[in-house]
This record gives C-alpha cells, sequence and structure tokens, in this order.
C-alpha cells in the first residue's frame, strides 16, 4: 500500500480520518457520477444520433408534404393536416431520448454493474435520485435540442404558408409548444426510468416505453371516438399540445394536462423507488 | 471490524443464511470458507447492503453499510469480476465510481498503476480477460483507500503471478491494521492466504478457527527417524503411543506430541534424525467438515468422498 499512500483517496481530505459529509454532498456527487456514466457510454451517443436522424427524416416528410401543398388546389389546400413536428418528430424524439432515461439503470442491471453502483452508493434511493435528476436533465436538454431544430426546421420549410397546413403565424407563437414538447420529453425519460427499476430488463423497458410512446397512439385511433380522444388525451405524446394550449382535439385543459404529467412521474419513479428499495439488488 | 449477528436469508421456505454469526478483526486475513451453495456470497451480499436479511443484521463499524456516506473510503469490496459495464473503459468506470465518493481522479490513475492495468486503462472492459476484470474488480475496492476489504472469490481467473500478487495485496492490507475478509471454496487457496477461517455451510457456520489452530487439531501422527528406532521404539510405547515402524526403518507414532518425543529421547541419549508431525491434507479436514452440509455435489465427487 506504500504507492497508494503516496496518493491519497481523498480529493480534498486525509482517507485516515473518514469525514462526515452532508447529505447534499453526497446527492451531489452521486448526481455528477451518474452523469459521467451517461457521458461515457456509446448508446448514449446512439440514442441522440437516432433521435437526430428521426428529427432529419421527419424534415423530409415535412418538405414532402409541402411539396404536395403547393401542388394542391385552395380547395384542397384548405383540408390539409398542420406541418406540426410534435405529430411528426417528436414521438420518435421522446422514445430515443426516454430510452436513455430506461438504460441508465437497466443497461447496469443487464450487465451487473448496478453491484458496484450501489457499493459506491449504497442508499438507494439517493441513487435511484441521482439517476432521475440525470434522466430528467438529458430529456429536457435533448428534448428542448430537437424540438427546437424541428420546429426552425418546419419553420424554415413553411416560410409564409398559409393555415392550416402553417400553425404558426409568426415564429414565437411555435415557442410554448417548443418547450412544452422538451418538457414532455423530460417527463418520458423519468417515467421511462421508473419503469427500468421496476422492469430491470433492457428489452422489456424498451418494448414497453414503445408501446407507451408510438404503439398505443395508433391504436388509439381505432377506438371508438368517444374513447379515441379520452385515452388519446392521456397518452404521453400528445400531452404537448394541452399543455401549450391553443387549438388541438384533445379533452385536457393546460392544468389538467399539467396534473397527468405529475401523475405519470409520481407513479412511475414511487413505483420504481419501492421496487429499488425492496428488491434484492442482484 | 465486521460483526454478523444471527443472520437469517429465505428465498421461499429455502433458507440460504440460517441464523449466521460471526466476527471479522482487523489486522488478520480472514477466509470465509464453504462449498458452492454454502451461502458465502448471500452473506457478502447482506454485509454490503445489496441483499435484504430476513432477519439479523450485519455491522461494518457498528453501522450498518447502507448508512454510511461515503462507503469507498471505508469499505472496498469485489463480488463479481463481471460487474463493470462491457461498454466503459477501464478508467471510466473507476473514474465514475471515485466521483460518486469524491475521490479524485489521480487516485484512479494510482491504483490502476496498482494492479497492473495502466497500460489498457482507456480498453472497453468489454474486451477484457476474466484475469483483468478480476484486477479492475480489485482495483476499485481499493480506490477510497479502505480500512476494511471484502473480496468474494478474488482468485477466480487470475494466472500465477496474479494470484501471488494478490495473496501479497491482503497479506500487506492486514498487516497495516485492516480487517480483511475473503470468500472462497478452495481450501488450498485459503491454507495460503489465511489467518483465521469461517468456515460454514448450508447457510451456518461449522467452525470458526484459526488456521494454525486447524492445522494442529488434525495433526495426524509423528514420524520418527533414529539409528537406534528399536530402543525409542519401547520408550515411546511407554508414553501411551502406539508405533509401528515403516518398511525404511522409521516410527510412526501416534498419541504423543512431537515434543514429548524429543525430550523422552534426549533424556535416553538417543539421537534423532528427524522428526515430523504429520496432519491429515487440509483439503481433506475441510471436505471431512463440510461433507454433510455441501448444497451441490456430483455423483462421481461423493463417492470420492471417504
Amino acid at each position: 500500500m506504500t504507492t497508494l499512500r503516496k496518493c491519497p483517496a481523498t480529493a480534498d481530505t486525509s482517507s485516515a480520518a473518514v469525514p462526515t459529509v452532508p447529505r447534499s454532498r453526497v446527492f451531489r456527487d452521486a448526481v455528477a457520477a451518474e452523469w459521467m456514466k451517461l457521458r461515457t457510454l456509446r448508446s448514449t451517443y446512439a440514442f441522440l444520433a437516432s433521435s437526430a436522424a428521426a428529427t432529419l427524416l421527419g424534415m423530409l416528410i415535412l418538405f414532402l408534404l409541402i411539396q404536395s401543398f403547393d401542388q394542391a388546389t385552395a380547395a384542397e389546400q384548405a383540408n390539409y393536416e398542420t406541418a406540426d413536428p410534435t405529430v411528426v418528430v417528436m414521438p420518435f424524439v421522446i422514445f430515443f431520448v426516454g430510452s436513455i432515461g430506461a438504460m441508465s439503470i437497466t443497461s447496469e442491471f443487464t450487465t451487473g454493474s448496478i453491484g458496484p453502483g450501489l457499493l459506491a452508493v449504497p442508499q438507494r434511493r439517493v441513487l435511484l435520485g441521482a439517476k432521475a435528476t440525470t434522466a430528467a436533465a438529458v430529456g429536457l436538454l435533448g428534448g428542448l435540442l430537437f424540438a427546437l431544430l424541428a420546429f426552425a426546421g418546419a419553420t424554415l420549410l413553411l416560410c409564409d404558408r398559409p393555415a392550416p397546413l402553417n400553425p404558426w403565424p409568426t415564429w414565437t407563437d411555435a415557442m410554448p409548444t417548443v418547450f412544452c414538447a422538451a418538457l414532455v420529453v423530460m417527463v418520458t425519460s423519468t417515467v421511462a426510468l421508473g419503469l427500468g427499476a421496476v422492469v430491470r430488463s433492457t428489452a422489456s423497458t424498451l418494448v414497453t416505453l414503445g408501446g407507451l410512446v408510438l404503439v398505443a397512439p395508433i391504436f388509439a385511433h381505432f377506438l371508438p371516438t368517444t374513447w379515441q380522444l379520452r385515452f388519446g388525451s392521456i397518452l404521453l405524446p400528445n400531452l404537448t399540445p394541452q399543455l401549450a394550449g391553443g387549438n388541438h382535439p384533445y379533452l385536457l385543459s393546460q392544468a389538467g394536462a399539467a396534473a397527468v404529467i405529475v401523475v405519470y412521474v409520481v407513479v412511475a419513479l414511487g413505483a420504481g423507488a419501492l421496487s429499488f428499495s425492496r428488491r434484492d439488488a442482484s | 471490524m465486521i460483526v454478523v449477528t444471527e443472520l437469517t436469508k429465505r428465498y421461499g421456505p429455502t433458507p440460504a443464511l440460517d441464523r449466521l454469526s460471526f466476527e471479522v478483526h482487523p489486522g488478520v486475513v480472514t477466509g470465509f470458507l464453504g462449498p458452492n451453495g454454502a451461502g458465502k456470497s448471500t452473506a457478502l451480499r447482506i454485509i454490503l447492503g445489496l441483499h435484504r436479511p430476513t432477519s439479523g443484521e450485519a455491522l461494518i463499524g457498528n453501522r450498518r453499510y447502507d448508512r454510511i456516506r461515503r462507503p469507498m473510503r471505508e469499505v472496498g469490496a469485489v463480488l463479481d469480476a463481471d460487474a463493470a459495464h462491457p461498454g466503459r473503459t477501464a478508467f471510466h468506470h473507476l473514474a465514475c465510481l471515485a466521483r460518486s465518493n469524491g475521490i479524485g481522479m489521480a487516485r484512479v490513475t494510482a491504483v490502476l498503476e496498482q494492479v497492473g492495468l495502466a497500460s489498457v486503462a482507456h480498453k472497453r472492459v468489454g474486451g477484457f480477460s476474466l484475469g483483468m476484470r478480476q484486477r479492475l474488480g480489485i482495483a476499485g475496492a481499493l480506490l477510497g483507500d479502505p480500512a476494511v476489504v471484502l473480496l468474494d472469490e478474488p482468485v477466480n481467473g487470475l494466472d500465477a503471478a496474479g494470484i501471488r500478487w494478490i495473496r501479497s495485496t491482503l497479506r500487506s492490507l492486514a498487516a497495516e491494521g485492516r480487517t480483511v475478509l475473503l470468500s472462497s471454496h478452495l481450501m488450498s487457496e485459503m491454507a495460503l492466504t489465511v489467518d483465521h477461517v469461517l468456515i460454514i455451510g448450508r447457510g451456518r457456520l461449522l467452525e470458526e478457527t484459526s488456521m494454525a489452530e486447524m492445522r494442529d487439531r488434525f495433526e495426524r501422527d509423528v514420524l520418527v527417524r533414529s539409528p537406534r528406532a528399536d530402543e525409542l521404539a519401547p520408550i515411546l510405547t511407554g508414553l501411551g503411543a502406539s508405533v509401528t515402524a515403516t518398511e525404511d526403518g522409521a516410527l510412526v507414532a501416534v498419541g504423543v506430541d512431537a515434543p514429548t518425543i524429543g525430550d523422552a529421547a534426549a533424556a535416553a541419549s538417543i539421537p534423532i534424525h528427524g522428526l515430523t508431525p504429520r496432519s491429515a491434507p487440509l483439503e481433506d479436514v475441510y471436505l471431512e467438515m463440510t461433507s454433510e452440509a455441501a448444497e451441490y455435489r456430483a455423483a462421481a465427487e461423493r463417492v470420492a468422498q471417504p
């Protein structure tokens, strides 16, 4: 241990007397470690690259829609869908960025690295809290980045084309939707983390997340109209327009949509915390 | 110091640990020995807060592990060589652990040097051999320069040089006054590494003793070589020993220890050329002690069992 003594373990104090550290410092260090874990895995960048690809693909679809709009008659143009990236791009961004939140815990269970993680931070709620913080941060930043890119691209493609194709008279009108889209991505990322803490398997968690975000909205279309609206209104991707307000076909007010968001987070993280705290780690 | 009190763990109706109690003291290397399925890993996982006990408690320095805020600075542990994310580099694996406990990055470099992985520090763990992953685990355990070290089967996958390195590392850690507990199912390995041994089977403590005591207790006989063996034999018989002669003229004495034989021979002015206390091989002793408690054993092993 001579070599060890030359380079003490503690960055700021002697390891001989272990100092008592405040809980806030423990949590802050746990968050920093979780952030480092996300940054040092290729899968994080793969999911971000997939989000970028989905954004580009969405822009291509909007471009084709605009081309078609330009060639349509005035009567046909009046019945066109809006060129809203919330519908075309964001569900995929929600899934891919949300997968980063899920993988932050399921990949540790799958690879066994949850063991060293818990040996380093044995207070399970602190560890899950740190993971939730980083998942939320990645969700918010990723959601904001891709929402801004998608809306900027859509605004550039739409130029001064009229409604109903162009849902925003000016670019500033799109901003509430951009921020609400980022908020939904953030929420999905934390929900995916909670789901991962319960399910523990990467494959099962991502399939469930995909079902919730990508399949359920399609499934809702096959329900009777009343149920379609009721069920569709509480699905994660559909919360963006309801949170932003304005014109949308769904049932919830802004406050109602915000309450649903809170329920999603509380239920998912609560179930995750309960499962993570009570079950053996590996 | 590690104190385990009445630890019980059940998986359904099956008890993995059955009111297991023991203490591990600083300054010696303590071995946790038992056959496969004896409950060694379960006990270590409960001590480290990874598994929840059904009842009982395990304390390290009078605290449960999950009450320690900077655990890596107090306790270092390796439970599984395959416990690092294969997509992360060795340096980043340790850096993440270090960051969570406020340990500086210079320390990460130092332990990688110490375990001999500095040259592959920036390679992904997925490409490591079992021995390299075992060394990485040990690097993680030493990261916080802890006072307590727990290792589950640390020599698995290590080559001869690695095994010798881990032995000397554990001995030097104990010599510095640290508490060292390692588990193994290999008696031969324990005999060379540990000072004190806890033998468990079917979740119960079967034996707690020092390795020296264990050797003494299972001393079988004494081999005596003397040019005047025929004169010495009746003297030893007079001391209550059962004496037989070997083909090469030596005597095998049962029921009397080596110092008594030496004293008796000296008193009779009989020269002694060799005096060898012989024990049952520790491996045999261990198998005998754990035969009832072995959870999993192949049919061939059961036949070979004396």
